[in-house]
């Protein structure tokens, strides 16, 4: 088994290995010494997730640790020193229980700084306190790879200056080093001399930063629902404060009677109680009230709920004391609980606004205001994902909250639409016709007869003065439940201006308007 | 001897951009930067603060987004009202900074009230209005325009706005009859300086100069019954 990363193995497993396989190879060279092995490409994700069962484990055994990627730890030798007789038990301890509790290998490293312990992990071995410059002077410059892709980037300039161990880099003088390569530069510097400027970061344990609530009676009302939250968002940022840490941004996850959820991730600058309990607040009525909306909409099954809903309330009303029907509430079901999770901590001093940023605090401060007369999602920030028409690729985000791409904008999405695009998105039913009034239609191979008028809804019909050459998109013919097909055609017509029109199911909508 | 030579040039600027005296040049703002290709539409050579400029006709979307675009890459900030769903990848296409624009998904007849909130700290709006302002509700919209020396573009005519830029006709190119793709869009463009022709969107998705003129339009308007409108001569 190997992983492949940019054409390169990054890791392959011990019987692969004994083959001969070698991290950096490539992929041919992988073929050719063992057949047999199984190729697989990275993933950032899934190794995250796998390793994230590691980390548990590790959870148990030491009291402080940082992550530094998936595959790489780091722990503090202090840390150890409390619950170990020295050294090597503590290592040979750790290992052991690593390795039962996941079935993984796990290679040791032993040295001054972290970077020198990484690089010395790929050795297995330990470097006696103090001779980590020696060590490190010895090491090729290509180990800054594991370093970052910042520093990575600068490895080959090093090569090319004659700088092709770590040691000869050590031995520029600093000051030069940060006025010709800046903040990177210096970064490599300090990790080939070995002295580590940046203090890790501990690992945060997840657990401790959720803060829950379940409702004894589900309610609708957002006024309870923001007093309940401000005890909650207090209790939550103690916690928060007491790490020293600062937060961000938050989840909000909100349950509803009927066992549906909606979460939403914040990002708010001036994180209080009172701000949290507006997010939710607005998170709640816009999620009920949509939900409302959808099933006015959804037709016979709904609706009959809501008669039920009806008659029983009729049926409370027999109750000489039952209250009228509350002018808030927009929907039938209530919130039964409620539940927020820090999502991104940092230390004070991240969360602090840089002086460069021109008056964003008041854009800011005037969005949060629309915000709060017309609902969070009045306001919506552009941002771009994969996809091959225009309104798949827009990605309108409300502000100040996470953007969550479905489509990757990385993956190749051939036959997307080409510059110039549509300006503004619609998705409305046209009929395309050709001379004698009949729909056109399309084939892989191109249309069936020549387009000659589009009719709108509303009834008017204009004349198509051009046409482009249409062309289809066909993707997950492999899974019929994400199988698209469609064919595209831009048109001009009489008036003078151009759309984008797609044909799906036999059915031809404008889905782009050159405005 | 400077003052001697100032005199042309006064009454140069005078005569082409309705500047009556040296101190109503300096009185006003520096206009906003746009791309080269637009620069001559406007009066002053960019967008103008504390003003409302008008922008109508066919491609006046995609006009304004790519007049904005310079003052967007200088981090000033730009809302869209009324605008309905911009295609985002048209937006970039076109050069605006996305980290800087912000899209409003607002009711429509509520757009005064949202245009006035966002004047307080915006530098750009770009507004399709819903609805005309009664006359009361224009004058206190450009006295909050000027104050706050915003620029707005509009998208529909309105009565107060200093500029009126119309796109007068829209030459889409590329398709041939279902053999190519859009590729570009000579644009016809009538303003206070005169007539302007140019490609938007470019072959490159942004504005281009618009190719050697083809001897064609005259017979053109002969056909039409129309005579080309007078354009400035400097």
């Amino acid at each position: 088994m190997a992983v492949l990363r940019a054409g390169k193995v990054v890791a392959a497993n011990a019987p692969a290995r004994t083959a001969g396989i070698a991290v950096g190879n490539n992929k041919r060279a992988v073929g050719f010494r063992c057949p047999e092995a199984q190729v697989a490409a990275w993933d950032e994700d899934v190794d995250n997730k796998h390793f994230s069962a590691g980390v548990g484990a590790l959870e148990d055994l030491v009291a402080r640790f940082t992550l530094l990627g998936p595959g790489t730890l780091a722990i503090p030798l202090d840390s150890l020193r409390h619950g170990y007789a020295d050294e090597p038990s503590a290592v040979e301890d750790l290992i052991s229980e690593l390795v039962s509790a996941t079935g993984w290998e796990f290679f040791p490293g032993i040295a001054d700084t972290v970077f020198a312990a990484v690089l010395a992990a790929g050795q297995a071995r330990r470097v006696e306190p103090g001779e980590t410059v020696n060590f490190l002077a010895a090491q090729p410059i290509t180990t800054l790879e594991y370093a970052g892709a910042e520093v990575a980037k600068l490895i080959d300039t090093f090569t090319h200056l004659g700088l092709r161990t770590l040691g000869a880099l050590a031995r520029l003088d600093a000051k030069d080093v940060n006025s010709r390569f800046g903040a990177p530069g210096r970064h490599a510097h300090d990790l080939a001399t070995g002295s580590e400027r940046r203090p890790l970061h501990d690992h945060v344990r997840e657990d401790g930063l959720t803060a829950e609530l379940g409702l004894e009676a589900p309610t609708t009302r957002s006024d309870t629902l923001g007093f309940l939250t401000r005890q909650l968002a207090a209790d939550l940022l103690t916690k928060v404060r007491r790490l020293g840490l600062v937060c961000t941004q938050i989840t909000i996850e909100l349950v509803a009677v009927s066992g549906q959820s909606s979460k939403r991730t914040w990002r708010i600058e001036d994180m209080n109680e009172n701000t949290i309990a507006d997010r939710l607040r607005w998170q709640a009525e816009g999620w009920l009230a949509g939900a409302a909306r959808g099933g006015s909409s959804a037709g016979s099954a709904r609706t009959d709920g809501k008669a039920a809903a009806r008659s029983r309330r009729a049926h409370d009303f027999d109750i000489p004391d039952e209250p009228a029907p509350d002018p808030e509430d927009f929907s039938e079901e209530g919130i039964i609980a409620l539940r927020l999770v820090a999502a991104e901590l940092t230390t004070p001093i991240g969360a602090t606004k840089s002086l460069f940023d021109e008056n964003t605090g008041q854009v800011t401060h005037t969005l949060e205001r629309l915000q709060g007369l017309f609902g969070p999602d009045s306001v919506l920030v552009p941002g771009l994902q994969g996809g091959w028409d225009p309104s798949e690729t827009n990605l309108w985000t409300p502000w100040q909250q996470k953007s969550v791409p479905v489509r990757s904008p990385g993956a190749p999405w051939p036959g997307a639409l080409h510059a110039p695009r549509p300006t503004t998105v619609e998705h409305v039913a046209v009929d395309v016709l050709t001379g004698d009034g009949r729909t056109v239609g399309a084939r892989p191979a191109g249309l069936e007869s020549t387009p000659a008028a589009i009719r709108f809804p509303t009834g008017a019909t204009e004349a198509i003065t051009d046409y482009s050459g249409s062309w289809p998109v066909e993707s997950g013919w492999w899974d019929p439940e994400r199988a698209t097909y469609r064919t595209r055609l831009q048109v001009v017509t009489e008036s003078g201006q151009a759309l984008l029109l797609s044909k799906e199911n036999g059915q031809w909508h404008i889905t782009g308007r050159y405005r | 001897m400077d003052v001697m030579s100032a005199v042309p040039l006064v009454e140069q600027l005078s005569r082409e951009m309705g500047i009556s005296t040296a101190t109503a040049l300096f009185d006003g703002h520096q206009p906003r930067p746009v791309d080269p290709v637009l620069a001559p539409i406007f009066r002053r050579g960019g967008l103008p603060r504390g003003e409302i400029v008008t922008l109508t006709g066919g491609q006046s979307l995609s006009c304004a987004l790519a007049t904005i675009a310079a003052a967007t890459q200088e981090q000033k900030w730009c809302a869209g009202i009324g605008l309905g769903e911009p295609a985002v990848s048209s937006i970039a296409d076109l050069g605006v900074d996305l980290d800087h624009f912000v899209n409003l998904a607002t009711p429509a007849e509520d757009w005064l009230r949202v245009a006035s909130i966002l004047i307080e700290s915006f530098d750009i709006l770009i507004v399709d209005p819903g609805f005309r302002p009664s006359a009361g509700e224009r004058a206190r919209l450009l006295a909050k325009v000027r104050e706050r020396k915003i620029s707005l573009i509009s998208l529909e005519p309105m009565p107060g706005s200093t500029e009126q830029i119309e796109i007068t006709d829209t030459q889409w190119s590329g398709t041939e009859h279902g053999h190519g793709r859009l590729r570009s869009c000579l644009v016809t463009a009538r303003s206070q300086t005169g007539i302007h022709r140019f490609l938007l969107p470019g072959p490159e998705g942004t504005p281009a100069e618009a190719p050697a003129r083809v001897p064609a339009p005259t017979s053109v308007w002969e056909e039409k019954g129309e005579r080309p409108v007078i354009r400035s001569v400097s």
